[in-house]
């Protein structure tokens, strides 16, 4: 614990020295002070600490609008919240934020040290989910390409993709949340689905709403399927998917900032399928 | 889809886009589309789960993109619409769903979660979202004009 540099936002003079001396018995190193919004972000960007603690109810902006401003200002930066609010809404407007962890008041010593410690240390779940992930969802695309299609699947394995991906031309979002939310994108080219549908209907397509169906409809599955995939593997993961977005464009380029994407080439008869997907690390403890 | 659920959204525009500076949010029109649009620039996505389902997209031209960016980043000169403008953009849009996710919570639509938000950039893109009808939200935002697509549906589940 030694070394860890804890900056402390509330507004109560109080609560901060009660928070210092629990963090100093606990080995940190208290960086920084700020009792509003004000002078958070110059104080933040001074001391540049590993941690800030965060009460909610402050006069003027609130803990979530602080950590709005601290999150734009520097989206690495690991909040944990300390309040006496906790109630369920509280809670998940905090992870929906990116807020790391959140103790409730009156601080017990233990809690808070034990919720720094779990933030600053490497989330073993996560390093599963990304070292599984893409395999999982390549296992996901073969199976359900090969019993719709009777087609084989093999794969040609790319560079994470921290810039931009180019549409082949039609681009299938899906939203990925459970204990860590994601995106798993899915493109190919309009010759590539119409292909799919011939087989899967015994004829040509009849129109683009009927390709875009399929298409949807085949994210959909392998979305489902990897993810539930995850869940047999570690309940924890908790995984469920929004129903899929489709977009259509030659040359649109689809980033994903603050979310470092995966990606792999399936290579099919009907032709070539991209297949990216990402995970953020989100929260880490709530005591 | 009911108009009552787009109240949420407008609330939570409303209410974060000043705290990220802008002066005035005000809301032009809203319509009523199919399930297809079309889009020139950039548009943000973000998926909701939980009581509601779909996604909710923000869309602006590129140049109100970069001018958007520039008055998040303290009128920081934007010139293309780089790594740190597309990331400012995007944390903008999911402060603005977070937020709404918590404007839902007081109409007793609680449990929301939401994805991870992608940008899509390009000129002539047709945007299906996975529901019937979409509310299209026109809001000009310190003369930035910017629209919100919201395709939600009560879950069954």
């Amino acid at each position: 614990m030694s070394g860890i540099k804890v900056m402390i936002v509330d507004d109560s003079s109080f609560s901060r020295t009660l928070i210092a001396e629990t963090l100093r018995l606990g080995g940190c190193e208290v960086v920084g002070e700020a009792e509003s919004l004000d002078s958070l972000l110059e104080t933040y960007n001074n001391c540049k600490p590993d941690i800030v603690t965060m009460d909610i109810v402050m006069p003027g902006a609130d803990g979530f609008e602080c950590s709005r401003a601290l999150l734009l200002n520097d989206p690495s930066t690991k909040i944990i919240l300390v309040s006496s609010m906790k109630d369920e809404e509280t809670e998940a407007e905090a992870k929906r934020i990116g807020i790391a962890g959140y103790v409730q008041k009156p601080v017990n010593d233990e809690s808070l040290i034990n919720v720094i410690k779990s933030v600053m240390s490497p989330d073993a779940l996560y390093e599963q989910l990304i070292d599984l992930g893409l395999e999982t969802f390549k296992e996901a695309l073969s199976q359900n390409i090969t019993r719709m299609t009777k087609a084989h699947v093999t794969f040609a394995d790319m560079d994470t993709f921290e810039t931009k991906h180019v549409s082949q031309g039609i681009t299938t979002v899906i939203g990925i949340i459970g204990r860590h939310t994601g995106s798993m994108i899915m493109d190919l080219s309009a010759e590539t689905a119409d292909n799919m549908v011939e087989v899967l209907l015994r004829r040509p397509s009849k129109n683009q709403e009927e390709v875009l169906a399929m298409v949807a409809e085949l994210a959909n599955i392998v979305a489902g399927a990897a993810c539930s995939m995850l869940n047999k593997m570690d309940k924890a993961y908790s995984l469920r998917v929004s129903p899929p977005s489709v977009f259509c464009s030659s040359d649109s380029e689809i980033t994903s900032p603050n979310l470092k994407m995966q990606a792999f080439y399936a290579q099919t008869t009907f032709g070539r399928i991209y297949l990216g997907i990402g995970f953020k690390k989100g929260l880490t403890l709530w005591i | 889809m009911d108009i009552n659920l787009i109240d949420p959204l407008i609330v939570s525009f409303t209410e974060i886009l000043p705290q990220l500076g802008f002066q005035s949010v005000e809301k032009r029109d809203i319509s009523l589309i199919g399930t297809t649009l079309e889009y020139d620039g950039v548009l943000v996505h973000i998926s909701l789960v939980g009581m509601l389902k779909g996604a909710i997209l923000i869309g602006m031209s590129l140049d109100s993109a970069k001018y958007f960016a520039s008055k998040m980043m303290m009128g920081m000169t934007v010139a293309e619409f780089d790594p740190m403008a597309q990331s400012a953009i995007s944390e903008m849009a999911n402060m603005i769903c977070a937020n709404a996710c918590t404007q839902y919570s007081k109409a007793e639509i609680i449990g929301l979660d939401i994805s991870p938000p992608l940008l899509l950039m390009g000129s002539n893109i047709q945007a299906t979202l996975p529901v019937p009808q979409t509310f299209q939200i026109h809001f000009s935002v310190d003369s930035i004009d910017i629209n919100v697509y919201v395709g939600l549906l009560q879950a069954n589940n």
